[in-house]
């Protein structure tokens, strides 16, 4: 057994090494397709934690109008409290929306507002995130009330653009995938092509058919390996960056809402690595199959 | 050792390489396999080896059934048999003693039964001191020596051989013949394709022909040619 594992080492190593320029081809296609694998994932995860975040803090605004009456006031408080989809609601009144709607507006659109002109608001936290829209529609229109909104289209947008990206990227990635199983499979072929005498030799003294094939086979691994392994280094990395910008920007940004947590780093990193060995495996497997006689 | 019994095998373009061949052959003989190019010699070998399987008939080797065996033994069944072929089929990018250690290797032999029979086998067929040698570096002759030091390392039960002195000059097959006559010594059942009249003739061992796939003489202590019975008496 210590020798089978021996030869197995001594001959993988000393094909990849003869195949060297195809393998290194073979390695760098898998480094870069997984690599974009698991930046969709990244995107993925990152892009549901977002949600998940948004979610958790999402504000239905029930603003009135900057006429209405304490009466109309009353109601609509009356009513929100007793809205079972509503957890609970606090009131801004007119010069607290100012600030806010200083600090949001430009110089030149503030010119033309007062503080008269603002709209005071209730701000509500509904009982779950997609309560938010029986919030707007039962709100809307009632009198005194001059608009209701959640941040709920907007983030459908994100969450749209985010998903888009995640497709794309992961489409171009299986494309490379499957290239990188062809390249695989062709370094195989040319190293089983290179050995057909010494393969030749070994039927005829009674080496078995395992015995011949594993060091191809451990050959394809070893390159959906070191390319898999390469890609986790990339997305590792390229994590870090995410994370160190991230840690510069607004918590409430996109950027920060889209960092991933360890283990999910950890998950992506498994995922890229076990797909990079199933690559290495599938094109040697075909390889095998196809052209080595045993 | 070896039992044939009406074997016949056709080849897809619709060749007949063998026709309902029938014949024995015990352990420890020598046998001459003689026949113009194309009577079925090499098919013989071929079948022997398990690397064609015949249309009817059946085989048996060392007791057992080849035909019908699975195909994942048919490893171990070629470890009971050595190989030699007229183009020696050596490996140009390793010594002599890595040829021959490959044999070994490749069964999964201990690293040390590889250094106590390589040499062995080595100082056998006379090239004890060319083992660090390439291939390259060897006389036809050597490399042929080489060659049955690789088929014989293992110790088969059968040694076949395709027309092993095809290459070589008269001097030299003599003492390849040699080389085989010392292994058939041993124990070892012998079959060799040959197109060597003068090597034949002067052996006398057994000697079964073949033509157009069949076989028409099986001769104890015989000759090459049919015609050279009478002459030779």
């Amino acid at each position: 057994m210590a020798n089978f594992a021996q030869y197995v080492a001594k001959e993988t190593t000393s094909n990849l090494w003869r195949n060297r320029v195809t393998t290194a081809a073979a390695v760098f296609t898998v480094m870069i397709s997984l690599f974009l694998v698991g930046a969709s994932l990244v995107l993925g995860l990152g892009a549901s934690n977002a949600t998940t975040a948004w979610e958790k803090g999402t504000l239905v605004s029930v603003f009135m109008q900057p006429s209405a009456t304490a009466q109309e006031l009353a109601a609509i408080k009356a009513e929100l409290d007793a809205y079972p989809f509503v957890h609970g609601c606090y009131y801004q009144t007119q010069h607290d929306d100012w600030l806010e709607a200083q600090k949001q507006l430009t110089a030149t659109e503030l010119s033309v507002l007062t503080e008269a002109d603002i709209p005071s608001s209730y701000r509500c936290v509904p009982n779950q995130p997609q309560d938010a829209q029986l919030v707007i529609d039962h709100f809307s229109g009632q009198p005194g009330v001059f608009k209701v909104n959640a941040p709920v289209k907007t983030l459908k947008t994100l969450q749209r653009i985010i998903t888009t990206a995640q497709w794309s990227v992961l489409i171009v990635a299986l494309v490379l995938l499957a290239s990188s199983a062809v390249l695989i499979l062709n370094t195989i072929r040319m190293a089983i092509f290179a050995r057909r005498r010494e393969v030749a030799v070994m039927k005829l003294v009674g080496a078995t058919n395992w015995f011949i094939r594993v060091p191809f086979i451990f050959e394809g691994l070893a390159q959906g390996f070191i390319g898999s392994a390469l890609a986790a280094a990339l997305v590792w990395g390229g994590e870090g960056l995410w994370r160190l910008w991230g840690s510069r920007v607004d918590p409430g940004s996109l950027v920060h809402l889209m960092l991933l947590s360890n283990w999910q780093l950890f998950f992506t990193e498994v995922v890229v690595v076990l797909v990079g060995m199933v690559i290495g495996a599938l094109g040697s497997a075909i390889a095998i199959r196809r052209f080595l006689d045993v | 050792m070896i039992k044939l019994e009406n074997v016949t095998k056709t080849y897809k373009n619709g060749t007949v390489a063998l026709s309902n061949v029938s014949l024995e052959i015990e352990k420890g003989e020598f046998v001459f396999l003689v026949g113009s190019s194309g009577s079925g010699k090499t098919t013989f070998l071929r079948l022997l080896l398990r690397e064609e399987l015949p249309d009817s008939g059946a085989i048996w080797e060392a007791g057992r059934d080849i035909v019908n065996l699975p195909k994942w033994r048919v490893p171990y069944l070629r470890r009971n048999l050595g190989c030699v072929f007229q183009d020696f089929r050596l490996l140009q990018n390793k010594t002599v003693f890595e040829n021959v250690a490959f044999a070994l290797e490749v069964i999964g032999r201990p690293k040390s039964v590889i250094q106590t029979q390589v040499p062995q086998v080595l100082e056998l067929v006379g090239l004890a001191d060319k083992s660090g040698n390439l291939p390259t570096e060897l006389s036809g002759g050597e490399q042929q020596r080489v060659a049955i030091a690789r088929a014989f390392v293992n110790r088969p039960l059968i040694l076949l051989a395709d027309e092993p002195t095809g290459n070589l000059d008269p001097k030299i097959s003599e003492g390849i013949m040699g080389l085989l006559d010392r292994i058939n010594k041993t124990g070892t059942t012998v079959v060799m394709a040959t197109h060597d009249k003068a090597l034949v003739d002067r052996m006398r061992l057994r000697v079964i022909e073949l033509d157009h796939g069949s076989l028409v003489r099986d001769q104890m202590r015989g000759v090459y040619g049919i015609d050279d019975v009478g002459t030779v008496g």
